[in-house]
């Protein structure tokens, strides 16, 4: 098992309630198996929000492979001006 | 009290100069053009009549007048260092003086401010912000893009536009308000929104565009015209507490289709999920901070950085593109 911090910003945020989550992974678990557990949580109110990953404040472009202590924030993008 | 470099310059016959800095400046950057007096161990010499206390930025002057309740003495706006400017162009950046005493800023940097030109699309909260600041901080030229009026639900937090505004173009209320500030800065009003057809032509020759929209379309929109202009790209976004702000297509750093890529989806505007005025007021002036930056050349900047701010905590994270 691996532990990992989630940030949620914007709409996650509101989604999931909380600013911050720590959760208990099975290893080998990647970012996008994680987006969908955080999408589960949000019971459907992100099924519209596109989402992007960064891993330990830097972003990646495709799915990894999460690590005992990483930090993921999940980044919708925010049209208000 | 204060004098300005070119108010001292048509009335030098009525001062009596005092040069209150120590010799090693005093040979450095000396003041031509004005007979001074030399203040011995900053003691101010017994004269009668109007004075001018010159400091190098004209701070410690102000300070020495307050302090010791000097009577019909002035201190002279930017000391030294605008005086100079003044004396060998002719142009008085004294009104500055408080930002090019920053070692970052300097009179070099305060000029490329004001041959610097800007493009800013959208004129409502993030949009005012950073005009009001690009103005105040001396830009050259700024381009007001939006199509949009001026309505009530805009006045929390569109600091250009008042309750007299309701109803004209947000562009033109802008740049009225705009004027009173600063009349140095031109001060272009495009009333359209930006669009395939013309929107190249619009931003062309700026040395930065602010995206200051509120909708996903038209930040597509200017990160394409950003990238083929080769045109840095401030980017800013709100979502109710929260605020982001990224410097985009510098050199062949990131864009906003990197950031998000297509089709991105979500995300309300601010007329669907809220926001309390200061929100873009923080970050508008945040994507003025970096236009600056750029337009002086300053580092470390937001290029290649996504900035998040929470207006809830006050918690910011950079994230690396």
């Amino acid at each position: 098992m691996i532990k990992v911090t989630i940030k949620c910003f914007s709409q996650v945020k509101y989604a999931v309630g909380k600013d911050e989550l720590n959760l208990e992974l099975e290893t080998g678990t990647s970012t996008l198996e994680l987006e969908n557990i955080i999408r589960e949580k949000a019971k459907g109110k992100l099924d519209t929000v596109s989402l992007r990953i960064a891993l330990n404040q830097k972003y990646i472009p495709i799915q990894t492979e999460l690590k005992d202590g990483d930090e993921v924030a999940f980044i919708p993008p925010v049209q208000g001006g | 009290m204060i004098i300005t470099p070119k108010e001292l310059y048509d009335r030098i016959s009525e001062f009596t100069v005092i040069d209150v800095r120590p010799e090693i400046q005093r040979s450095e950057f000396p003041m031509d053009g004005v007979d001074t007096i030399i203040s011995k161990n900053g003691s101010i010499p017994n004269i009668e009549g109007l004075k001018v206390l010159v400091c190098q930025f004209g701070i410690v002057t102000e300070g020495m007048i307050i302090e010791n309740e000097l009577d019909d003495t002035y201190s002279l706006l930017g000391g030294a260092q605008a005086w100079i400017e003044f004396q060998s162009k002719k142009e008085d950046l004294s009104r500055w003086s408080r930002q090019t005493v920053l070692p970052e800023i300097g009179l070099d940097g305060q000029k490329k401010l004001m041959d610097g030109m800007v493009a800013i699309v959208g004129m409502g909260g993030l949009g005012c912000s950073a005009a009001q600041s690009l103005v105040t901080a001396g830009i050259g030229k700024l381009v007001l893009i939006d199509g949009d009026d001026v309505e009530l639900s805009n006045l929390h937090r569109q600091m250009l536009h008042g309750e007299g505004d309701i109803g004209k173009k947000k562009v033109i209320s802008a740049k009225e308000s705009l004027s009173k500030i600063n009349a140095l800065t031109s001060i272009e009003s495009i009333d359209v929104y930006l669009d395939e057809q013309y929107g190249l032509d619009l931003i062309q020759n700026c040395d930065v565009i602010i995206d200051a929209t509120d909708n996903i379309e038209t930040r597509q929109l200017i990160d394409r015209f950003s990238k083929e202009s080769n045109i840095p790209m401030v980017y800013g976004g709100l979502y109710r507490w929260e605020g982001q702000v990224a410097v985009l297509n510098v050199n062949g750093s990131p864009g906003y289709n990197e950031l998000f890529p297509e089709p991105p989806s979500g995300g309300d505007t601010c007329a669907d999920a809220g926001v309390l005025g200061m929100l873009p007021n923080i970050i508008g002036n945040i994507q003025a901070l970096e236009a600056v930056k750029l337009i002086i050349g300053i580092e470390p900047n937001l290029v290649g950085k996504l900035l998040m701010y929470d207006g809830m905590n006050h918690s910011t994270q950079i994230i690396k593109l």
